[in-house]
């Protein structure tokens, strides 16, 4: 049974998206706890994923190969894991704001915070303040992630942050922007709870936040 | 005896592509856009492409004839030239004729006193216009940073077009919030032709940049400034930003492909908006770093690409918008100058018409007036290159050789009087002997920039605004903020 855990652990390095899926499967099949299978599978194999990515031995594509082989094993792990577990720590709802069609930024965090086991609920691009606050109440995510390429579209950030107090949700979600012209200063400005300038970053300090 | 069969290359010759891979790029471009298409949003756009022979589905997804694509890629003129507002400096955007200029909108400046970061002001961009008023191988001017210090983030381009106005007396490339920014930005500059339209016509100052957003995505106020430009006549760039390997393929020809058909449903809308607006092609066409994810300003991939593309707007006939002299570098160092030297080679080999983007810093993100000072040194150099061999008898100076003889010296003679004055004089690099440079204070490049910008910053001061023009530009900046008070 272990060896199949490994299995994961290498398939997923590998970016082997069907053979996780796979065997992930024949493990919850065989009855094995699927705490175990996220713990000693899934999480070990992401963390060489990450240690090779900060190693320069792994690059983004290979990266985001390897977060999607994570999240077809989620998607058949999600149901079965415990409300208690790590993994349900974690759900996202990402948006760019309104006025802004960039999203690539966006996408791509989402997409690496999918593979360290979020579930990321992705809004799209050129999204009012009201539709993010409406999604915030429908998803009760613990991160709103908020995107905004151009200068004239990030004060739509701000406004969200308001409209979120207006709301009175705001304590209720941790609030994560970014954005070429975004900053730590600005983030602290409008009241977000974290910056972050890259997709990387973003994973990581999406996991600090979640623990708190 | 004269000869005959001759053939002289009178400057260097650069090509990426054949004509027949140019064909096949343009050919795919077409096929992009009758079987992809692109999106727009923007309800006149749609109707625009309703009532002729495009096919608009799935609410906003535009797909055009091959037919129609050709007939607006022919109404645009093959050359436009442009004029500083004092009639003084003017650039021609004509056939591998190159143009060299700084890019825009930084929100960040390296502030001169304190070396810190900060966000982008009004004097900031002042500044940078006055550093380009100053440098002889700058000929266009963009705003270099974005004002941040104005009352209302939606009026910022009028106030950024006043600084640039009052900084510079180059033609300009500018950028506008929406179509209404671009209005006034349009009404400002016409000030300087009498405030006739058909005689700012005639005499543009600037052209507006636009851009679409990879892949095949045309937003509101993109659409707003295309038709805006269409109505007017306003010289106008459809540049798009594919990041290969993200917002476009990771292979260049495809992300050339796909810029192309981006450009060309601009050709397309403004044509049947109204032919025959002054179009050029642009593309900042580079690669995602696959390890920090930053868009590329210093990737050897952006000149190669956009020397491709260069080749194609050639062979399409459209004048050229190219990039070069920028950097990833967070400072002005080692790997700024090498990365801003290779990008002004290349883009100025190719023959882009339009080469912007000199003097970035922090892959597009920090603004920094000493790299605008050290590119005009590079731009010397590559413009060097481009004189090319003379081969004429005068040049060739047999007569001198023998004259001269062997053991001879040619530094008295009228010869070299005449002809070492068309070499390259640096300005700012230092070719002294080790003695002479420790006695002189062993300076580096980069005291010598930063004098050098200091200097500038001291002494030149543009041709000024007479006072009744400066204050209708003010009133139009005004209302602007007074439209858009809260």
């Amino acid at each position: 049974m272990s060896e199949k855990l490994g299995k994961i652990a290498d398939s997923l390095l590998n970016g082997n998206v069907e053979e996780v899926s796979k065997v992930t499967q024949e493990l919850l099949d065989e009855g094995t706890d699927p705490e175990e299978i996220l713990q000693s599978g899934l999480f070990a194999g992401m963390e060489v994923v990450s240690k090779k990515f900060k190693d320069c031995e792994m690059f983004i594509p290979e990266v985001l190969r390897s977060a999607k082989a994570m999240q077809g094993a989620m998607e058949k792990l999600r149901p079965k894991l415990s409300e208690a577990s790590s993994s349900q720590a974690g759900t996202v709802v990402t948006a760019t704001v309104q006025g802004d069609l960039h999203d690539i930024g966006k996408n791509l965090a989402g997409m690496m915070m999918e593979g360290s086991g979020f579930n990321v609920i992705d809004m799209g691009i050129d999204q009012k303040t009201e539709d993010i606050v409406n999604a915030v109440k429908e998803h009760k995510p613990q991160i709103l992630g908020l995107s905004a390429l151009l200068t004239t579209t990030m004060p739509k950030m701000g406004e969200v942050v308001n409209a979120l107090k207006e709301a009175g949700i705001r304590d209720q979600v941790k609030i994560m922007i970014g954005g070429a012209p975004v900053t730590d200063d600005f983030a602290d400005e409008i009241g977000a709870d974290a910056y972050a300038p890259n997709a990387s970053i973003g994973t990581e300090k999406a996991l600090e936040l979640i623990k708190g | 005896m004269p000869k005959i069969n001759q053939t002289i290359q009178e400057t260097p010759y650069f090509r990426v592509l054949s004509e027949d891979q140019i064909e096949r790029i343009y050919s795919a471009a077409l096929d992009v856009i009758q079987r992809t298409g692109a999106r727009f949003y923007h309800e006149e756009a749609l109707e625009l492409f309703r009532n002729s022979d495009a096919v608009v589905t799935d609410e906003n997804l535009v797909r055009v004839p091959l037919s129609l694509v050709e007939r607006a890629i022919e109404s645009h003129p093959r050359k436009i030239n442009l004029t500083g507002r004092t009639g003084e400096n003017r650039i021609s955007l004509d056939k591998d004729t190159v143009n060299f200029g700084t890019g825009s909108d930084l929100p960040f400046t390296y502030d001169r006193e304190t070396g810190e970061r900060r966000r982008t002001k009004y004097q900031d961009v002042l500044n940078a216009g006055r550093i380009v008023d100053y440098l002889p191988n700058l000929d266009f001017f963009m705003s270099h940073g974005i004002v941040q210090d104005s009352p209302n983030t939606q009026t910022y381009d009028r106030h950024q077009c006043l600084a640039m106005l009052e900084g510079c007396t180059k033609p300009m490339v500018l950028t506008s919030v929406d179509g209404e920014g671009l209005e006034d930005l349009w009404k400002m500059c016409k000030l300087f032709r009498g405030d006739d339209e058909k005689e700012y016509r005639l005499n543009p100052m600037f052209i507006t940049y636009i851009e679409p957003i990879s892949p095949l995505m045309n937003d509101r106020s993109a659409v707003e400034k295309l038709l805006f430009s269409a109505e007017k006549g306003i010289p106008c760039m459809y540049t798009p930003c594919p990041s290969a390997g993200a917002t476009a393929p990771a292979s260049l020809a495809g992300m050339i492909v796909q810029s192309l058909a981006e450009t060309l449903m601009a050709s397309v809308l403004t044509y049947l908006k109204n032919p025959g607006m002054p179009l050029v092609m642009g593309g900042v066409t580079t690669v995602l770093d696959m390890l920090t994810t930053t868009y590329s300003y210093g990737s050897p991939e952006l000149s190669l690409a956009s020397a491709a593309n260069t080749d194609v707007s050639k062979w399409i006939g459209l004048p050229m918008f190219s990039t070069g002299g920028c950097t990833d570098s967070k400072t002005l160092d080692e790997q700024a100058a090498i990365e801003s030297a290779t990008s002004l080679y290349y883009a100025f080999l190719s023959g882009a018409n339009l080469v912007h983007d000199v003097g970035y810093l922090d892959s597009g993100v920090n603004a920094s007036l000493e790299s605008l000072v050290m590119n005009d040194e590079i731009i010397g150099m590559v413009k060097q290159i481009g004189k090319g061999i003379n081969t004429e008898d005068e040049y060739m100076a047999l007569e001198l050789i023998d004259e001269i003889g062997p053991g001879g010296e040619f530094l008295t003679s009228e010869h070299t009087l005449i002809h070492y004055k068309e070499w390259f004089q640096p300005k700012l690099q230092d070719r002294s002997d080790y003695a002479t440079w420790v006695r002189e204070g062993q300076l580096t490049m980069a005291d010598r920039i930063q004098s050098e910008t200091d200097r500038i910053l001291k002494e030149h001061q543009p041709a000024p605004i007479d006072d009744k023009q400066h204050q209708e530009l003010k009133k139009i900046v005004q209302d602007a903020d007074e439209r858009h008070a809260k």
